[in-house]
Protein backbone atom coordinates (compact mmCIF):
# COMPACT_ATOMS: atom_id res chain seq x y z
CA UNK A 1 0.00 0.00 0.00
CA UNK A 2 0.75 3.32 -0.79
CA UNK A 3 2.04 5.66 2.53
CA UNK A 4 -0.13 8.48 1.33
CA UNK A 5 -3.36 5.88 2.10
CA UNK A 6 -2.27 7.07 5.84
CA UNK A 7 -4.21 10.37 5.46
CA UNK A 8 -7.69 8.41 4.66
CA UNK A 9 -7.14 5.52 6.64
CA UNK A 10 -8.43 4.96 10.02
CA UNK A 11 -9.34 1.87 13.09
CA UNK A 12 -12.10 0.16 11.53
CA UNK A 13 -12.97 -0.42 15.14
CA UNK A 14 -13.40 2.89 16.69
CA UNK A 15 -12.48 5.20 13.77
CA UNK A 16 -9.27 6.51 15.98
CA UNK A 17 -5.91 6.88 13.85
CA UNK A 18 -3.28 4.69 13.16
CA UNK A 19 0.09 4.28 13.09
CA UNK A 20 2.35 2.71 10.41
CA UNK A 21 5.12 0.17 11.33
CA UNK A 22 7.36 -0.48 7.80
CA UNK A 23 9.37 -3.92 7.87
CA UNK A 24 9.52 -4.10 4.06
CA UNK A 25 9.13 -1.12 1.49
CA UNK A 26 9.47 -0.42 -2.23
CA UNK A 27 9.99 3.00 -2.45
CA UNK A 28 6.50 4.65 -1.15
CA UNK A 29 5.15 1.57 -1.48
CA UNK A 30 4.66 -0.41 1.92
CA UNK A 31 5.13 -4.03 1.36
CA UNK A 32 5.17 -5.58 4.43
CA UNK A 33 4.82 -4.13 7.98
CA UNK A 34 1.69 -3.39 10.17
CA UNK A 35 -0.70 -0.55 11.26
CA UNK A 36 -1.65 0.06 14.66
CA UNK A 37 -4.93 1.31 16.48
CA UNK A 38 -3.55 3.82 18.77
CA UNK A 39 -6.86 3.62 20.43
CA UNK A 40 -7.69 -0.03 20.54
CA UNK A 41 -4.05 -1.10 20.38
CA UNK A 42 -4.98 -3.22 17.74
CA UNK A 43 -2.90 -4.51 14.82
CA UNK A 44 -3.32 -5.02 11.47
CA UNK A 45 -0.94 -6.74 8.96
CA UNK A 46 0.02 -5.44 5.91
CA UNK A 47 1.40 -8.79 3.75
CA UNK A 48 2.73 -8.76 -0.03
CA UNK A 49 1.54 -4.81 -0.40
CA UNK A 50 -2.35 -5.37 0.96
CA UNK A 51 -3.57 -4.32 4.37
CA UNK A 52 -5.52 -6.22 5.98
CA UNK A 53 -8.22 -3.81 7.90
CA UNK A 54 -10.74 -6.82 8.59
CA UNK A 55 -11.92 -6.54 11.98
CA UNK A 56 -10.28 -8.91 14.54
CA UNK A 57 -13.07 -11.09 14.96
CA UNK A 58 -13.42 -11.64 11.33
CA UNK A 59 -9.85 -12.55 10.47
CA UNK A 60 -10.18 -16.59 10.98
CA UNK A 61 -13.28 -16.60 7.24
CA UNK A 62 -10.63 -17.86 5.07
CA UNK B 1 -39.98 -26.59 0.14
CA UNK B 2 -38.29 -28.61 2.44
CA UNK B 3 -34.93 -27.58 1.11
CA UNK B 4 -34.73 -24.29 2.03
CA UNK B 5 -37.18 -24.07 4.98
CA UNK B 6 -34.01 -24.25 7.11
CA UNK B 7 -32.12 -20.66 7.43
CA UNK B 8 -28.88 -21.63 8.09
CA UNK B 9 -29.14 -24.52 5.73
CA UNK B 10 -30.10 -21.61 2.67
CA UNK B 11 -26.83 -19.74 3.62
CA UNK B 12 -25.06 -22.64 3.20
CA UNK B 13 -26.65 -23.24 -0.10
CA UNK B 14 -26.34 -19.78 -1.36
CA UNK B 15 -22.19 -19.92 0.38
CA UNK B 16 -21.84 -22.55 -2.59
CA UNK B 17 -23.89 -20.72 -4.88
CA UNK B 18 -21.21 -18.00 -4.82
CA UNK B 19 -18.53 -20.13 -5.67
CA UNK B 20 -19.86 -20.11 -9.15
CA UNK B 21 -20.65 -16.45 -8.84
CA UNK B 22 -18.88 -15.45 -11.70
CA UNK B 23 -20.23 -17.77 -13.88
CA UNK B 24 -24.02 -17.40 -13.17
CA UNK B 25 -23.32 -13.49 -12.55
CA UNK B 26 -23.44 -12.68 -16.03
CA UNK B 27 -27.42 -13.68 -15.84
CA UNK B 28 -28.16 -10.73 -13.60
CA UNK B 29 -25.83 -8.32 -13.54
CA UNK B 30 -23.78 -7.69 -17.10
CA UNK B 31 -21.50 -5.24 -18.81
CA UNK B 32 -24.11 -3.52 -20.45
CA UNK B 33 -26.17 -3.07 -16.92
CA UNK B 34 -22.81 -1.85 -15.51
CA UNK B 35 -21.97 0.39 -17.97
CA UNK B 36 -25.73 2.14 -17.65
CA UNK B 37 -25.49 2.95 -14.12
CA UNK B 38 -21.94 4.05 -14.34
CA UNK B 39 -23.28 6.85 -16.22
CA UNK B 40 -26.17 7.67 -14.61
CA UNK B 41 -23.43 8.07 -11.56
CA UNK B 42 -20.91 10.42 -13.81
CA UNK B 43 -17.97 9.99 -11.91
CA UNK B 44 -15.30 12.93 -12.83
CA UNK B 45 -11.46 11.82 -13.62
CA UNK B 46 -10.65 13.44 -10.43
CA UNK B 47 -12.92 11.63 -7.75
CA UNK B 48 -11.44 9.21 -5.11
CA UNK B 49 -13.35 6.30 -5.53
CA UNK B 50 -13.95 3.27 -3.16
CA UNK B 51 -15.89 0.01 -4.80
CA UNK B 52 -17.04 -1.95 -1.60
CA UNK B 53 -16.70 -6.01 -1.78
CA UNK B 54 -15.06 -5.35 -4.95
CA UNK B 55 -14.94 -8.82 -5.18
CA UNK B 56 -13.14 -9.97 -8.35
CA UNK B 57 -13.24 -6.64 -10.03
CA UNK B 58 -15.97 -6.27 -12.35
CA UNK B 59 -17.23 -3.03 -11.40
CA UNK B 60 -13.61 -1.93 -10.25
CA UNK B 61 -12.91 -2.35 -14.09
CA UNK B 62 -15.95 0.02 -15.60
CA UNK B 63 -14.79 2.35 -12.37
CA UNK B 64 -11.03 2.58 -13.78
CA UNK B 65 -12.29 4.29 -17.22
CA UNK B 66 -13.66 7.29 -15.30
CA UNK B 67 -10.99 7.79 -12.89
CA UNK B 68 -7.40 6.63 -11.74
CA UNK B 69 -8.08 6.92 -8.34
CA UNK B 70 -10.17 3.81 -7.70
CA UNK B 71 -9.48 1.45 -3.87
CA UNK B 72 -11.33 -1.58 -3.62
CA UNK B 73 -12.38 -3.13 -0.66
CA UNK B 74 -13.29 -6.66 0.12
CA UNK B 75 -13.67 -9.30 2.64
CA UNK B 76 -12.01 -12.02 0.86
CA UNK B 77 -8.78 -12.69 -0.08
CA UNK B 78 -9.90 -15.62 -2.48
CA UNK B 79 -11.91 -12.79 -4.55
CA UNK B 80 -9.40 -10.28 -4.20
CA UNK B 81 -6.65 -12.95 -5.82
CA UNK B 82 -8.77 -12.84 -8.93
CA UNK B 83 -8.65 -8.87 -9.50
CA UNK B 84 -5.11 -8.96 -8.47
CA UNK B 85 -4.52 -10.59 -11.81
CA UNK B 86 -6.30 -8.22 -13.50
CA UNK B 87 -5.05 -5.04 -12.07
CA UNK B 88 -1.65 -6.24 -10.17
CA UNK B 89 -1.53 -5.98 -6.54
CA UNK B 90 -0.26 -2.44 -6.40
CA UNK B 91 -0.45 -0.91 -9.84
CA UNK B 92 -3.71 -0.03 -11.17
CA UNK B 93 -6.14 0.11 -7.68
CA UNK B 94 -5.56 0.04 -3.65
CA UNK B 95 -6.55 -2.70 -2.50
CA UNK B 96 -7.65 -3.42 0.92
CA UNK B 97 -9.26 -6.38 2.80
CA UNK B 98 -12.01 -4.88 5.33
CA UNK B 99 -15.82 -5.26 6.50
CA UNK B 100 -18.10 -3.41 4.89
CA UNK B 101 -19.88 -2.74 8.13
CA UNK B 102 -16.81 -1.52 9.75
CA UNK B 103 -15.08 0.56 7.46
CA UNK B 104 -11.30 1.06 7.82
CA UNK B 105 -11.68 4.68 6.61
CA UNK B 106 -11.62 8.44 7.83
CA UNK B 107 -14.99 10.23 7.56
CA UNK B 108 -15.43 12.36 4.47
CA UNK B 109 -12.62 10.69 2.54
CA UNK B 110 -14.28 9.87 -0.84
CA UNK B 111 -15.93 11.52 -4.11
CA UNK B 112 -17.93 8.11 -4.77
CA UNK B 113 -18.60 5.14 -3.16
CA UNK B 114 -20.06 2.19 -5.34
CA UNK B 115 -21.15 -1.45 -4.37
CA UNK B 116 -22.61 -3.56 -6.37
CA UNK B 117 -23.13 -7.48 -6.31
CA UNK B 118 -22.00 -7.39 -2.43
CA UNK B 119 -25.14 -6.01 0.07
CA UNK B 120 -27.03 -9.61 -0.28
CA UNK B 121 -23.90 -10.89 1.94
CA UNK B 122 -24.00 -8.09 4.70
CA UNK B 123 -25.95 -9.39 7.53
CA UNK B 124 -26.86 -5.24 8.85
CA UNK B 125 -27.14 -3.48 5.54
CA UNK B 126 -28.12 -0.30 7.06
CA UNK B 127 -25.13 -0.36 9.03
CA UNK B 128 -22.82 -0.70 5.92
CA UNK B 129 -24.71 2.29 4.36
CA UNK B 130 -24.17 4.60 7.29
CA UNK B 131 -20.57 3.50 6.84
CA UNK B 132 -20.55 4.60 3.42
CA UNK B 133 -22.64 8.23 4.14
CA UNK B 134 -19.93 8.46 6.80
CA UNK B 135 -16.73 7.53 4.25
CA UNK B 136 -18.27 9.74 1.02
CA UNK B 137 -18.25 13.64 1.15
CA UNK B 138 -20.88 15.63 2.31
CA UNK B 139 -23.33 15.97 -1.04
CA UNK B 140 -21.54 13.30 -2.49
CA UNK B 141 -23.20 10.16 -3.70
CA UNK B 142 -23.18 6.22 -3.61
CA UNK B 143 -24.62 3.89 -5.55
CA UNK B 144 -25.62 0.41 -4.46
CA UNK B 145 -26.22 -2.53 -6.69
CA UNK B 146 -28.47 -5.72 -5.52
CA UNK B 147 -30.39 -8.39 -6.25
CA UNK B 148 -34.21 -7.08 -6.46
CA UNK B 149 -37.41 -9.03 -4.87
CA UNK B 150 -38.55 -11.67 -7.34
CA UNK B 151 -41.97 -11.58 -8.41
CA UNK B 152 -42.96 -15.18 -8.17
CA UNK B 153 -41.96 -18.63 -7.74
CA UNK B 154 -38.68 -20.45 -6.77
CA UNK B 155 -36.80 -17.52 -6.50
CA UNK B 156 -39.20 -15.47 -4.18
CA UNK B 157 -39.27 -18.71 -1.98
CA UNK B 158 -35.26 -18.58 -2.31
CA UNK B 159 -35.23 -14.94 -1.39
CA UNK B 160 -37.44 -15.73 1.75
CA UNK B 161 -35.58 -18.06 3.35
CA UNK B 162 -32.20 -16.23 2.82
CA UNK B 163 -33.52 -12.60 3.55
CA UNK B 164 -31.30 -11.22 1.04
CA UNK B 165 -33.36 -9.98 -1.36
CA UNK B 166 -35.08 -6.53 -1.43
CA UNK B 167 -37.47 -4.34 -3.13
CA UNK B 168 -37.80 -0.81 -3.82
CA UNK B 169 -39.63 0.25 -0.69
CA UNK B 170 -37.10 -1.79 1.24
CA UNK B 171 -34.19 0.07 -0.54
CA UNK B 172 -35.95 3.40 0.33
CA UNK B 173 -36.34 2.92 4.05
CA UNK B 174 -32.70 1.44 4.38
CA UNK B 175 -31.07 4.00 2.49
CA UNK B 176 -33.31 6.74 4.83
CA UNK B 177 -32.42 5.31 7.73
CA UNK B 178 -29.01 5.26 6.98
CA UNK B 179 -29.51 9.41 6.39
CA UNK B 180 -29.17 9.66 2.40
CA UNK B 181 -31.57 11.88 0.99
CA UNK B 182 -32.26 12.34 -2.95
CA UNK B 183 -32.74 8.46 -3.22
CA UNK B 184 -33.53 6.93 -6.80
CA UNK B 185 -33.83 3.26 -7.97
CA UNK B 186 -33.36 2.02 -10.92
CA UNK B 187 -34.29 -1.62 -11.85
CA UNK B 188 -32.40 -3.56 -14.68
CA UNK B 189 -33.11 -7.12 -16.24
CA UNK B 190 -30.29 -8.81 -18.24
CA UNK B 191 -32.92 -11.31 -19.96
CA UNK B 192 -36.88 -11.58 -19.89
CA UNK B 193 -37.37 -14.53 -16.55
CA UNK B 194 -34.11 -13.67 -15.27
CA UNK B 195 -33.95 -12.08 -11.80
CA UNK B 196 -33.87 -8.22 -11.82
CA UNK B 197 -31.32 -6.39 -10.25
CA UNK B 198 -31.92 -2.89 -8.15
CA UNK B 199 -29.22 0.29 -8.43
CA UNK B 200 -30.05 2.94 -5.86
CA UNK B 201 -28.21 5.92 -6.08
CA UNK B 202 -28.68 8.37 -2.91
CA UNK B 203 -26.69 11.65 -1.79
CA UNK B 204 -25.24 12.26 1.96
CA UNK B 205 -26.43 15.54 3.00
CA UNK B 206 -24.83 18.05 3.01
CA UNK B 207 -23.89 19.04 7.11
CA UNK B 208 -26.34 21.95 7.05
CA UNK B 209 -28.70 20.09 5.12
CA UNK B 210 -29.25 17.13 7.67
CA UNK B 211 -32.21 18.82 10.12
CA UNK B 212 -34.04 19.53 7.06
CA UNK B 213 -32.88 15.71 6.14
CA UNK B 214 -37.25 14.50 6.43
CA UNK B 215 -38.14 17.02 4.14
CA UNK B 216 -36.12 16.54 1.37
CA UNK B 217 -36.95 12.94 1.46
CA UNK B 218 -40.50 13.94 1.41
CA UNK B 219 -39.32 15.40 -1.92
CA UNK B 220 -37.02 12.61 -3.05
CA UNK B 221 -39.96 10.86 -5.05
CA UNK B 222 -40.40 13.63 -7.45
CA UNK B 223 -37.14 14.17 -8.07
CA UNK B 224 -36.16 10.86 -8.32
CA UNK B 225 -38.72 9.86 -11.50
CA UNK B 226 -37.75 13.03 -13.01
CA UNK B 227 -34.02 12.37 -12.86
CA UNK B 228 -34.85 8.85 -13.64
CA UNK B 229 -37.01 9.59 -16.36
CA UNK B 230 -34.82 12.12 -18.03
CA UNK B 231 -31.81 9.73 -17.74
CA UNK B 232 -31.05 8.89 -21.56
CA UNK B 233 -29.86 5.18 -21.37
CA UNK B 234 -32.77 3.00 -21.72
CA UNK B 235 -33.01 1.86 -18.12
CA UNK B 236 -36.57 0.54 -16.97
CA UNK B 237 -37.90 2.70 -13.79
CA UNK B 238 -40.48 1.75 -11.57
CA UNK B 239 -42.50 4.11 -10.14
Amino acid sequence: MKESLMDILCDPLDKSDLELEVTDRDGDEIITGRLVGTVTGEEYPIEDGIPNLLPPDMRDDE
Amino acid sequence: MGVLENKSRARLFYKYLSKVYDQINPYIWNEEMRDEVLELLGVEPDDRVLDVGCGTGFATEGLLRYSDDVHGLDQSIHQLQKAFAKFGKTDEVRFYRGDAERLPFADDSFDVVWSSGSIEYWPNPVDALEEFRRVVKPGHRVLVVGPDYPQSGLFQRVADAIMLFYDENEAQRMFEEAGFVDIEHHIQQAYPGSPKAITTIARAPESDETRDAEADERSTTDAASESASSADVGVETEA
